[in-house]
């Protein structure tokens, strides 16, 4: 059986209110009509993440985003995120943001290309219509523009 | 609001249960503890694994809201001792 995560969030989350889970006001879903192989790809990243020239996450309730460099040689990654669990992904930003990964599956011609620019923004904001109305089509607009095929997102 | 510009998402996560709640387009399930979600630090054969599982499961999205597992699991033996360490780690006050 899967790890529950909402019991142990529910506790943490105390005395405040439990963080309540939001479906988008308008779902959406498109199908997957293009092969890989001919495909560019983008992560996004809620682990608020960046490189360590670029400003810092102010904690907590930041709904700005960094355009972090595809290119897995530019860094050093540095991780903002409040979370608990942060001290082995600080380790190794790869096993929640895996640039090289996939930078090796273009390689191996699985992937036909990657972004230049992966995104990165603060995940747990309790700001759910400021979310969807500010910050998602923010990073719509910037996938669009660099002209992304799919949009693999990693929660942190 | 992305899937709205026509380009699909791909989440891939750890987190079955708030998944299930949030109920995006689709998903890929990881069981592994949240935050080493392509695997322990500085596994990169490890990182390609998952990252290339999840993206051939995509022919297998027919419909939105679905969750494929990946049947990627933590412990090659199976074992979940990594729950309570994680327990630890999630109460830990910054």
């Amino acid at each position: 059986m899967a790890f529950e995560y909402l019991p142990i969030m529910a506790q943490n989350s105390a005395p405040k209110p439990p963080r309540v889970l939001v479906q988008p006001a308008k779902f959406a879903w498109c199908a997957v009509t293009k092969p890989l192989t001919q495909s560019r790809v983008a992560l996004l990243t809620s682990a608020a993440l960046r490189l360590e020239t670029q400003p810092p996450f102010v904690p907590r309730e930041d709904l700005s985003y960094r355009r972090v460099p595809s290119d897995p040689s530019i860094g050093p990654i540095v991780i903002d995120h409040h979370s608990g669990i942060g001290a082995v992904p600080k380790e190794d930003p790869e096993i929640v943001f895996p640039r090289t990964a996939l930078a090796d599956l273009v390689s191996c011609g699985m992937i036909e290309s990657v972004s230049p620019w992966h995104f990165s923004f603060m995940g747990g904001v309790r700001k759910p219509q400021q979310v969807e109305k500010e910050l998602a089509p923010a990073l719509g607009d910037e996938l669009a523009q660099a002209q992304v095929d799919l949009a693999l997102l990693v929660p942190y | 609001m992305i899937e709205a510009r026509e380009i699909p998402t791909l989440i891939i996560g750890t987190a079955y249960d708030i998944m299930s709640k949030v109920v995006p387009p689709r998903a890929a399930f990881v069981d592994h503890p949240v935050g080493r979600t392509f695997g322990p630090p500085h596994d990169r054969q490890r990182n390609v694994a998952v990252l290339a599982k999840a993206l051939a499961e995509l022919p297998q999205f027919t419909q939105p809201g679905m969750i494929r597992d990946l049947q990627c699991h933590w412990a090659s033996d199976g074992s979940r001792s990594w729950e309570e360490e994680l327990r630890a780690e999630m109460r830990r006050k910054h």
